[in-house]
């Protein structure tokens, strides 16, 4: 299979196409299998894929515009490896727990083209591609809010597309300037992403560009003050939307920072660590206590993803081994607990059609096997050791408690608040007695809905117990990204902050 | 003498009129006849530079303006015509459809 | 050796095979076999803790490392378990503790609907705290310091209808939390200037440490240990966690878990014996705590939150211990006190099913002849706590104060001097109140009995360990003399002698005092009326000012935040640059009217504006 990624971006697509055809009653079935084939393909691809090796592997390159040195490139490294599992997986859970009756063939087709464009962003190595992957992954998501979500879903929709597409164009400005200077320097246009990587610029360029990346980046993170649109998608988009947004569109923001800014402009992203990291303090803090003023369900978890975000986006910036990787590996697992705590909000939702936490309480008496599964991911959203959080979030702030000692202990506040607004949620929905009626005759987890929500718990504790063969794979890609750094940076301040192995293993 | 200036100055007179005659007159047809002379103000000035410069480039412009005003009027002239039959009027505020 | 790490691996997971066991039925009526499969994969725990601390006596110690688990740049984390003299101690005690527990729930839960999600989450406690006290890395105990607090959290809310249970809860977990950030920021001082958080590999680079480093590492580990061990000022949660059952008051918040925060310390000795200023401070605030809790037991009118509070007081004296350099006498005092304080609590939890929870002891009174056994039982425990000889409590909390007193620390050996007195009073005020004098339950309506035989005998060992501890001390100095530093105590015989005679002294004092006053009617009604009295049953007001300058405003602050500044100004915002887009295209539209003289002019008024530009700009002048 020496195109395995082509495959993996167009199958759905195509499958998606195919899907018009079928008939009604199998559609769900259809996709169901289809994202099935498509996840399974991702899990061959680990299985293929050369832990040890850093670099870019099943690379695929094509020229398309060769004047503009515009081509299909693809390829994969460890960073990117579990992102584009992670968005097969969350697919497919989300599409086994499908609740959604109207209209279903257009929803199953419209998320099968949204896996293309979420894999086809986190395989490209062409920042065209990867920019037209990046816009059209806007398109399927704008419909899905808009015919499925709830009462201000026009509203929520528009506000969500404008928002992101606003901030997508400037960073195609400076997609586009990029690749003028690099012409400028060598002569040959191109946009390949690992060419733009060893262009040298002078500071004042890399800062300039490194804001017009970060501003087009950060809106999809999306952090504070960018980060409005975030609680309407979610209040709004169906749970199916709110599970995928969550679980994998904002990550294309934090993985977007890895792999754009961070090679490409060391020096500026080292001049701006600091800026960045108060944005992410205050993303932590501020939307954390946002998160507990809540009153709906949902809103408290939207927000409280804005919170965790922020801890990535630190993690990224330490400009470390420890802290990047952390980042990345805590990106998957605010993908699974994240979509999972969504995926619960929709269960409930879709027996009682209301999400206001006032209108529970006694859950845990009436749906036992349900307040167990939150309880784990409440737990796990908290950053219990054990499970996957905790280990993102321990490496995100150790990484970056070398960058800053009080701002990591700020940063770290976000294990209190987090615990705070979680908390009181399971408090006011699952304990106490139960006092609506209707409320004592709901209908615990069924079938479809135990089997998704199981399997998360599974990946969650299992990379919380073991996060060796997912984590060694990326931490190996990380190391060779930072010692890139390191070698690139031009400044000494860039050069004594990027620090690619601080501490000699002792072990093996 | 009559020197280059002089042309120009009869150029820019034309269209001056012309202009005066788009923006006055409200009948549609007086409109297509203002904007002829607009269209002749044009040409007095590329025939003058064209002689100045002895390059024909605008002398050549200057019959292809001819050509084309002149199938605009046959053009013209008749969606007129087509418009008056309609509506009885060639005012042009009544053309109005759109409401902004 | 080799069959020795399988002795390790059962004692560690054997309570989490029981704990899954148990939550397959999670969500089913009672069964038995839950309790009793529970137990009996404890009491296996327990024999291959024994087994364990018989193997490390002579001077082994046996460290295997199991599996990896976290490994990125240069932080390498395995999970690896130690078993040395000071967690062989400590798994005894936890094992011991917790099989009795086990089998007296079996009895004190028979009633309840949920008996099987008790024993799954009383045996995952168990694993979490095996984690704790085994692992040989800083991380590994954060992993059972923090899954001990979950289970803590689920336990405190196991009857979760009742809002004062779910509140005490949340409140626990989230103090603990609090205190855990200040764990998180030492582990992560220990990897940045260790590269490592394996024990043996940080302790031997100690040595030429920079100073500031080792006083904010130990600093910040304490504030973790202050958070699980409710050291003033995080305290509060202790008293409310006596929501939970009282079996779990026993074995979490008495015997277990609140002593984490010692066993840190201990565990973290070599770091906290370079730093003194550090240690002085645990040990200053150790003895605050110790008599700023024992004043509230004084006068505190609910039979647990008496009992916690002693807790409290007895965990400060511990920090004394440890703070002074003394880690083999706060391990000594440790041990000693999980016994007798868990039978305190086993004893106080039959008189709670004799009065159908009724925890107001003034309600109580004269229970004695109903409950022989429990009132032996816990006066024995009472006597241990109030250190009187030949108690275990005696042994370990006379080492403490001669401790003091040979380091010169007066004050601090006064303040623990009076605190004695305190403890003896107001254990001997509880035992009173509630087994001797006026049968008042009487006028309520209560009709108390004895608890099952078998839980009686199940608390049996505890009794016996309550009594006899003591007289292992050197035993005890053997044992962890290959781990910890034993320090001679430069106090000569007169002098040791004069202060176990004065040290008897008050706490006799204290005894005959309670005993006088009780069975004469107690104190009057006028001592309610005074402002001390008021303060100390009021908790000194503490957990009110919590509620009311840091609850509150938070939550008010929280919803100005979401309301005021967040929808208001930053929503706004982004709002506003998309309305006043919107609105100039609204007013610009006019323009386009389709009028065609207005389109004319309009067309003018471009040619112009081109002209001038044209004009303005033109390279040639």
């Amino acid at each position: 299979m020496d195109h395995i990624l082509s495959v993996l971006v167009f199958f759905p697509a195509v499958a998606g196409l195919l899907g018009f055809v079928v008939s009604k009653e199998s559609i769900r079935a259809y996709g169901i299998s289809v994202a099935a084939i498509e996840f399974f393909l991702s899990l061959w691809l680990w299985f293929s894929f050369d832990g040890s090796y850093p670099g870019m592997q099943f690379v695929e390159v094509l020229p398309l515009i060769p004047s503009f040195g515009i081509s299909y490139y693809l390829g994969v490294d460890g960073i990117s490896l579990f992102i584009v599992i992670l968005s097969t997986f969350i697919t497919l859970i989300g599409l086994i727990a499908l609740s959604i009756e109207k209209d279903v063939k257009n929803m199953i087709v419209s998320l099968l083209f949204l896996e293309m464009t979420m894999v086809g962003v986190f395989v490209s190595l062409d920042a065209i591609l990867f920019y037209v992957f990046w816009e059209l992954s806007l398109v399927p998501m704008l419909y899905i809010i808009g015919a499925w979500g709830g009462e201000l879903r026009v509203y929520a929709a528009i506000k969500f597309f404008l928002y992101t597409f606003a901030g997508s164009l400037i960073m195609l400005v400076g997609m586009l300037v990029m690749a003028y200077l690099y012409y400028q320097a060598t002569g040959v246009w191109s946009f390949s992403i690992t060419e733009w990587h060893r262009l040298i610029l002078p500071m004042n360029y890399q800062i300039w560009l490194f804001i017009a990346f970060f501003i087009g980046l950060a809106i999809k993170v999306p952090m504070f003050p960018f980060h409005t649109w975030l609680p309407y998608a979610h209040g709004q988009a169906p749970t199916i939307g709110s599970v995928i947004l969550a679980a994998v569109l904002l990550k294309m923001g934090t993985y977007g920072l890895v792999r754009l800014p961070l090679p490409m402009f060391p020096d500026a992203s080292v001049y701006m660590i600091y800026p960045v990291a108060v944005l992410s303090l205050i993303m932590i803090i501020y939307t954390a206590m946002v998160a507990y003023a809540q009153k709906d369900m949902k809103q408290v978890i939207a927000y409280s993803s804005v919170s965790h975000m922020g801890v990535i986006v630190l993690g990224t910036f330490a400009m470390n081994p420890e802290g990047i990787t952390g980042s990345v590996f805590f990106m998957l697992s605010h993908g699974i607990v994240s979509g999972a705590l969504f995926m619960l909000v929709g269960v409930i939702y879709d027996r009682r059609h209301t999400k206001l936490m006032s209108e529970f309480g006694g859950l845990a008496k009436a749906m036992p096997r349900y307040a167990t599964i939150m309880g784990i991911m409440v737990m796990a959203s908290v950053g219990l050791p054990l499970t996957m959080s905790f280990v993102g979030e321990f490496l995100s702030l150790a990484g970056f408690y070398q960058i800053s000692h009080t701002m990591t202990i700020l940063a770290g506040s976000s294990i209190i608040l987090g615990a705070v607004y979680m908390l009181s949620l399971y408090k006011k929905s699952f304990f106490g007695d139960v006092v609506h009626e209707k409320n004592k005759k709901l209908k615990d987890l069924d079938g479809k809905e135990s089997m998704a929500l199981w399997t998360l718990v599974l990946v969650t504790v299992w990379l919380g117990v073991y996060p060796k063969p997912v984590l060694e794979p990326i931490n190996t890609s990380v190391e060779s990204l930072v010692s890139f750094m390191h070698k690139k940076a031009m400044t000494d301040e860039a050069k004594s902050v990027i620090r690619p192995t601080v501490i000699k293993r002792e072990a093996e | 003498m009559i020197t280059l200036s002089h042309y120009l100055i009869l150029s820019a007179i034309l269209f001056c009129i012309g202009l005066y005659g788009v923006y006055r007159r409200k009948n549609l047809l007086l409109l297509l006849f203002s904007t002829e002379i607009l269209l002749n103000a044009a040409n007095v000035g590329f025939a003058a530079i064209s002689k100045f410069y002895g390059d024909l480039t605008g002398q050549m412009f200057a019959f292809f303006i001819v050509a084309v005003a002149a199938s605009e009027v046959a053009v013209g002239l008749g969606l007129m015509i087509v418009w008056y039959k309609r509506r009885g009027t060639l005012d042009i505020d009544t053309l109005q459809s759109m409401h902004g | 050796m080799e069959h020795m790490e399988t002795y390790l691996y059962i004692a560690l997971f054997a309570p989490l095979v029981g704990s899954l066991f148990a939550s397959l039925f999670a969500d089913k009526p009672k069964m038995l076999v839950t309790g009793i499969g529970t137990s009996t994969l404890l009491f296996v725990s327990w024999v291959s803790s024994v087994v364990l601390l018989m193997h490390v006596y002579h001077g082994d110690v046996v460290h295997v490392k199991m599996m990896d688990w976290i490994h990125a740049g240069g932080l390498y984390i395995p999970f690896g378990f130690v078993v040395d003299q000071v967690s062989a101690t400590m798994m005894f005690v936890v094992t011991t503790v917790s099989t009795v527990v086990h089998v007296y729930s079996i009895g004190y839960m028979d009633h309840d609907r949920s008996f099987n999600r008790f024993f799954a989450w009383l045996s995952a406690f168990v694993f979490s705290m095996m984690v704790l006290v085994m692992s040989d890395n800083f991380a590994g105990l954060f992993i059972g310091w923090e899954g001990v607090g979950l289970c803590s959290w689920a336990l405190i809310g196991f009857w979760y209808e009742r809002e004062s249970a779910s509140w005490a809860a949340n409140e626990a977990f989230i103090m603990n939390r609090i205190a855990d950030l200040g764990m998180l920021i030492g582990i992560f001082l220990v990897y940045w200037n260790f590269g490592s958080l394996q024990y043996d590999v940080v302790f031997a680079q100690v040595d030429g440490m920079d100073a500031t480093i080792l006083m904010m590492t130990t600093a910040f580990l304490f504030i973790g240990a202050m958070g699980k061990s409710a050291q003033f000022p995080l305290h509060t949660w202790l008293a409310d966690a006596m929501e939970g059952p009282t079996p779990v008051s026993a074995l979490i918040h008495a015997a277990t878990m609140v002593t984490a925060g010692v066993y840190l310390v201990i565990r973290a000795n070599p770091l906290y014996s370079l730093v003194p200023e550090v240690s002085y401070f645990v040990a200053c605030l150790g003895a605050f705590v110790a008599i700023f809790a024992a004043s509230m037991a004084l006068v505190n009118r609910d039979l647990k939150r008496i009992i916690a509070y002693s807790t409290l007081s007895q965990l400060g004296y511990m920090f004394v211990a440890a703070g002074l350099g003394a880690y083999w006498v706060a391990l000594f005092h440790l041990m000693t006190h999980a016994f007798f304080k868990a039978l305190l609590f086993l004893g106080a939890g039959n008189v709670m099913h004799a009065m159908d929870d009724e925890l107001d002891i003034f309600k109580m009174g004269g229970l004695s002849k109903k409950m022989k056994w429990t009132m032996i039982m816990m006066t024995l425990a009472s006597l241990a706590l109030a250190g009187i000889y030949p108690f275990a409590g005696f042994f370990s909390k006379d080492k403490i104060l001669e401790v003091a007193f040979a380091g010169d620390h007066y004050i601090l050996w006064a303040i623990l001097w009076f605190t004695a007195g305190l403890t003896a009073f107001y254990s001997f005020r509880l035992v009173m109140l509630v087994f001797f004098g006026e049968e008042r339950y009487k006028i309520f309506g209560f009709h108390p009995h004895e608890a099952y035989r078998y839980m009686l005998f199940a608390m049996s060992p505890l009794a016996i360990l309550a009594v006899i501890a003591g007289f292992f001390e050197h035993d005890f100095i053997h044992l962890v003399s290959y781990a910890l530093p034993i320090e001679e105590y430069e106090v000569s015989h007169t002098v040791f002698w004069i202060l176990v005679v004065i040290t008897q002294g008050i706490a006799l004092g204290g005894i005959a005092l309670a005993v006088y006053k009780y069975s004469h009617g107690g104190f009057s009604k006028k001592w309610e009326e005074t402002f001390i009295y008021k303060l100390l049953f009021n908790q000194y007001y503490i957990p009110k000012i919590y509620d009311e300058y840091i609850c509150k405003p938070y939550a008010e602050i929280s919803t100005i935040m979401w309301k005021d500044f967040d929808l208001k100004i930053v929503d706004a915002t982004v709002d506003f640059i998309a309305t006043s887009i919107y609105k100039s295209g609204m007013a610009s539209r006019v323009v386009q009217s389709g009028n065609l003289s207005n389109m004319l002019r309009w067309m003018g008024v471009g040619l112009l504006i081109l002209l001038v530009a044209a004009i303005l700009y033109s390279p040639v002048r």
